[in-house]
């Protein structure tokens, strides 16, 4: 099979279709985004559950509310949560406070257990306040479940013991508290933008209690962020380091009490492939496509730590790798060159262990000082019919276990020993080295292989061939 | 007072501009290697060589260069920033201080100690529309992984469609304070023999590329198609020798997608104009099959390519086809779970049925030593919890390469916050097909056992020793020590 052959379908097809996304892409950012299109509904997406605690942290909330039934009472997001309209910081706390609730709510401190009349709203302190036993929401993963779309949760939600303040007047009921998000939010460029409330609170108009749960998800973000209508920039909205990269150790007692590493990681809903699930160490090639996205968190240096090829990683190699990597290294699996360079590394060990036996460039076996066996136990590193036949003649033709099979599959294993001058020895057409046999395939000077290399760099044509020969010219 | 020096304070003060304030972080890590490698000695006997390791990073970063004005309302502008990763490695034990000198010295081993790894100074977002990288920068994506001495520029032209230009010198380890680490391969300037040009590795390479890139980060599709060119100049040319020669000409492609946050697809593909084919092609589906499941499906294809320069793009011209699976599983109580498979396929070359000699006719690609196929997976789990962490994986690997079988399992946990400790246990079982009597066969058990320690504010020691049992060795004792300092100003 010649290896080009499919590869060319392949090619054609990816890039047909990155082509039509360029195009795509190209088309949709040139059409600047009208105010309609800036309330386009993000995509209904398929998430984790809950968010993350590191964005999200524990909240306690010993409050009764139901958004739905006040929503259907008349009430607006406006009418309660006016600090939301001019709060730049998603630290603001937009809870409104009793004075917003007295509109209504008849409230008197010295009558805890105010009657008033029917269709009025109610003034007891336990309408609102809870007890504070139930409802704590510190960082769980699995928070008490909320009432139905559009039904009241009372009666069925976990915090439902109302409080009254049995300690005397004065009493003050458990507070709400809200841990410090980790995010970067804007309402007022947000509501100034002419975008609605619902449109990241969706949940509001029609469930009961909102708690953390319920606030807006990243994906729900990107339905606008994606760089068409807004800025895609991850720092846009997550907290940043002075240097630009999102500031990633966000520890807390209730994310690690939750199970958490306490560093923020890809959850895999934006890319999929940059989830950094247990084998992503080993396996983050198509996550690293795009430099530009994993430097939006990482340092440089944490590529070069491991690429670097000086300290052995001991989750990629395990105890004694060293004897190891000869079957790993004869695969490829996994990859050498991503942190070493055969021709440096790999040949240097090699020589200075006498793994690789022939400095001088000849062929393997000859050397009286084999380090595979002495004397007449002389062992090869390599295979009988590896190069040579039993009486010593060089193998000309193809076999089985000749080195020719192994180095047109897999070259790379040969180039962990040998530089380019063992090859030479053999395959040099100089005539003055000897056996010049040659390398090539069956019409090679007719493949376009064989011109886009001599056109390109004639040099390693002259490392077997001469000046002026005619196969220079790939005739 | 008298009147000209009030008038000159006023005047200085006047045109004073506003102090600018750097963040500094220095990152100091100095890392000691104690342990003996096998080796032959030049009789053929065995010996035991040494190996002290001295490894030290500096890698500093200065940012939030200029004033606070530029930055914007979301301090995300006009960010510039200078990033720098300095490197000394050296072995004071017999590997290196006993290796042959003269004649018959091992140029690999004379790396240079001191190395930049990278020096960058990075402008992002500059007035919303330029990206930049100045100086010794490292590069990569799906299938290219490079280093160059120059400029890099990305220039927004829409938010979501930009144009990259860079050009420099490929960093080389023939260059002062340079690791040959991300050159090309397949060249070697420790080759003897003059035919092979060893003195063509000193040549500066100059580099220039251009790329067209799709698509922001929250996007739901991003492409890049790049095109880049490195050649040399012909070093000690003679006459009817060109004046230079193309060391590496790429086109690339690589793209994502995603739908409805569930489907994902990522790939790439490489043509090589250096020899007329596509040499790399990477292709991979991920689905979120629930909250907390996913299955992975990937598809590779490469036939390796090297240097311009180097002859063994002639001998190469095999190349096989990766299929591989995994799947990830997110149990309660913090557990995560994953099983890995893969088959690899070594394609047939064109003269693998043999035309002359003894197996003439015969397919002696398929007899070979390995044969042409090669598969294999791994399972695990690790848990977290609080402080806590365990790992187990096993994993199991056959076909052309030889066998490999093992488990592994890590434990870490942190006694209280300064003290956290670590261990892990190690066994397998391996084989080499191709001659295990003599290229090896074995099994091996090792102990990994440490701790990390916070000796002060970002100050953080790490211990860790390890011993080996096996066929090779009664013991092979390896320890590491790692001083860290992190420094934020």
């Amino acid at each position: 099979m010649k290896r080009w052959t499919s590869s060319v379908a392949f090619g054609v097809a990816l890039a047909a279709g990155v082509a039509g996304g360029v195009l795509a892409g190209l088309a949709s950012a040139s059409a600047s985004p009208s105010p309609a299109t800036t309330q386009a509904a993000p995509v209904a997406p398929v998430v984790p559950a809950g968010p993350s605690p590191l964005i999200y942290p524990g909240e306690t909330i010993p409050i009764k509310f139901d958004h739905a039934m006040h929503a259907r009472a008349g009430a607006t997001c406006e009418g309660c949560h006016s600090s939301a309209q001019t709060s730049t910081a998603a630290v603001d706390n937009l809870i409104p406070g009793e004075a917003a609730c007295r509109s209504c709510h008849k409230i008197d401190r010295t009558q805890p257990a105010k009657s008033v009349p029917k269709g009025e709203a109610p003034a007891r302190c336990d309408a609102c306040h809870a007890d504070g036993n139930t409802g704590t929401l510190e960082g769980s993963p699995n928070p008490p479940a909320t009432g139905p779309a559009g039904q009241s949760p009372t009666g069925s939600h976990a915090i439902n013991n109302g409080w009254m303040p049995t300690a005397g007047l004065g009493a003050e009921p458990p507070r709400v508290v809200l841990a410090r998000p980790s995010l970067k939010f804007n309402h007022q460029l947000h509501a100034t933008r002419g975008i609605a409330c619902a449109l990241c609170h969706a949940n509001a108009a029609v469930q009961g209690m909102i708690t953390r749960v319920d606030l807006p998800m990243m994906a729900s973000c990107l339905g606008c962020h994606s760089g068409k209508q807004s800025t895609g920039r991850c720092g846009a909205c997550h907290l940043t380091e002075p240097d630009g990269r999102l500031k990633v150790k966000l520890a807390t007692a209730a994310t690690g009490a939750a199970g958490g590493s306490g560093l923020l990681e890809p959850s895999g809903s934006l890319r999929g492939i940059d989830a950094h699930g247990p084998t992503f160490r080993r396996d983050h090639a198509q996550a690293g496509r795009d430099e530009s996205y994993c430097l939006s968190c990482h340092r440089r240096s944490e590529c070069t730590d491991c690429h670097g090829g000086v300290v052995k990683p001991p989750d990629i190699h395990p105890a004694d790798y060293v004897t190891l990597h000869v079957a790993d290294a004869r695969r490829n699996v996994p990859d050498c060159s991503s942190c070493h360079r055969l021709q440096t590394f790999c040949v240097g060990c090699h020589q200075r262990t006498g793994v690789s036996s022939d400095p001088s460039g000849g062929l393997p076996g000859t050397r009286a000082n084999n380090p595979f066996g002495t004397g007449t136990q002389i062992k090869q590193f390599h295979p009988p019919g590896w190069a040579r036949d039993t009486t010593g003649a060089v193998i000309a033709t193809p076999r089985p276990a000749s080195h020719s099979v192994q180095a047109k599959r897999n070259i790379r294993t040969c180039v962990s020993c040998h530089r380019e001058e063992s090859c030479l020895e053999c395959h040099s057409s100089d005539p003055t080295r000897g056996a010049n046999f040659s390398p090539h395939g069956p019409n090679f000077g007719a493949t376009a292989r064989c011109r886009f290399l001599a056109s390109r760099n004639r040099r390693a044509c002259l490392k077997c061939h001469a000046l002026g020969a005619a196969e220079l010219d790939c005739q | 007072m008298p009147r000209p020096a009030v008038l000159l304070g006023l005047v200085i003060c006047g045109l004073s501009a506003p102090a600018w304030g750097y963040d500094f972080s220095i990152d100091l890590r100095t890392i000691g290697q104690g342990y003996q490698v096998r080796g032959f000695a030049p009789d053929g006997s065995n010996e035991l060589l040494s190996r002290r390791r001295l490894t030290e990073y500096l890698d500093l970063s200065v940012s939030d260069i200029g004033s606070g004005a530029w930055h914007g309302d979301d301090g995300g502008r006009n960010l510039i920033t200078f990033e720098a990763s300095l490197r000394f490695d050296s072995d004071f034990g017999g590997y290196l201080l006993g290796a042959p000198s003269g004649a018959a010295a091992i140029p690999e081993l004379q790396q240079s100690e001191f190395d930049i790894l990278y020096a960058v100074l990075v402008g992002r977002n500059i007035a919303g529309r330029l990206d930049f990288q100045l100086g010794r920068q490292l590069h990569f994506d799906l299938i290219d992984l490079y280093a160059f001495d120059g400029a890099d520029a990305l220039f927004h032209l829409t938010p979501r469609f930009a144009v990259e230009a860079f050009s420099g010198t490929e960093v080389r380890g023939a260059m002062p304070l340079s690791s040959p680490i991300y050159e090309l391969d397949g060249t070697s300037a420790g080759s003897r023999d003059p035919a092979t040009r060893p003195d063509q590795n000193a040549e500066l390479r100059p580099l220039a590329g251009v790329a067209l890139v799709a698509g922001e980060t929250g996007a739901p599709f991003s492409a890049r198609l790049s095109y880049r060119r490195m050649w040399s100049d012909t070093a000690d040319r003679q006459p009817g020798e060109p004046e230079s020669g193309v060391n590496q000409e790429l086109v690339a492609l690589t793209a994502t997608a995603a739908w409805r946050s569930r489907v994902y697809l990522s790939g790439g593909v490489r043509y090589n104009l250096l020899f007329a084919e596509f040499d790399d092609e990477q292709l991979a589906l991920r689905v979120r099959l629930t909250p907390r499941q996913w299955l992975t499906l990937e598809h590779d294809y490469l036939a390796p390519t090297f240097d311009g320069d180097s002859i063994w793009n002639i001998f190469s011209t095999g190349a096989y086809r990766d299929l591989r699976a995994s799947y990830e599983i997110g149990l309660p109580r913090g557990v995560k779970a994953y099983a890995r498979a893969f088959a690899r396929f070594f394609l047939s070359t064109d003269d693998e049925i043999a035309t002359t000699g003894p197996y003439a006719g015969q397919d002696v690609g398929a007899a070979a030593p390995g044969g042409r196929t090669a598969g294999g997976g791994s399972l695990g789990a690790a848990w977290r919890r609080g402080r806590g962490l365990l790992r187990a994986d096993g994993y199991w690997d056959d076909g052309y390469g030889g066998r490999k079988i093992g488990v592994d399992g890590t434990a870490r946990f942190q006694v209280r916050p300064p003290i956290e400790l670590e261990g892990r246990l190690t066994g397998y079982a391996w084989r080499s097909d191709l001659q295990p009597a003599v290229t090896g066969s074995g099994v091996v058990f090792g102990m990994q056992a440490g701790g990390r320690f916070q000796v002060g504010k970002g100050q953080h020691l790490h211990l860790l020793v390890e011993d080996n049992v096996g066929t090779y060795y009664e013991s092979q004792f390896r320890g590491l020590a790692m001083f860290e300092v992190d420094a934020s100003i």
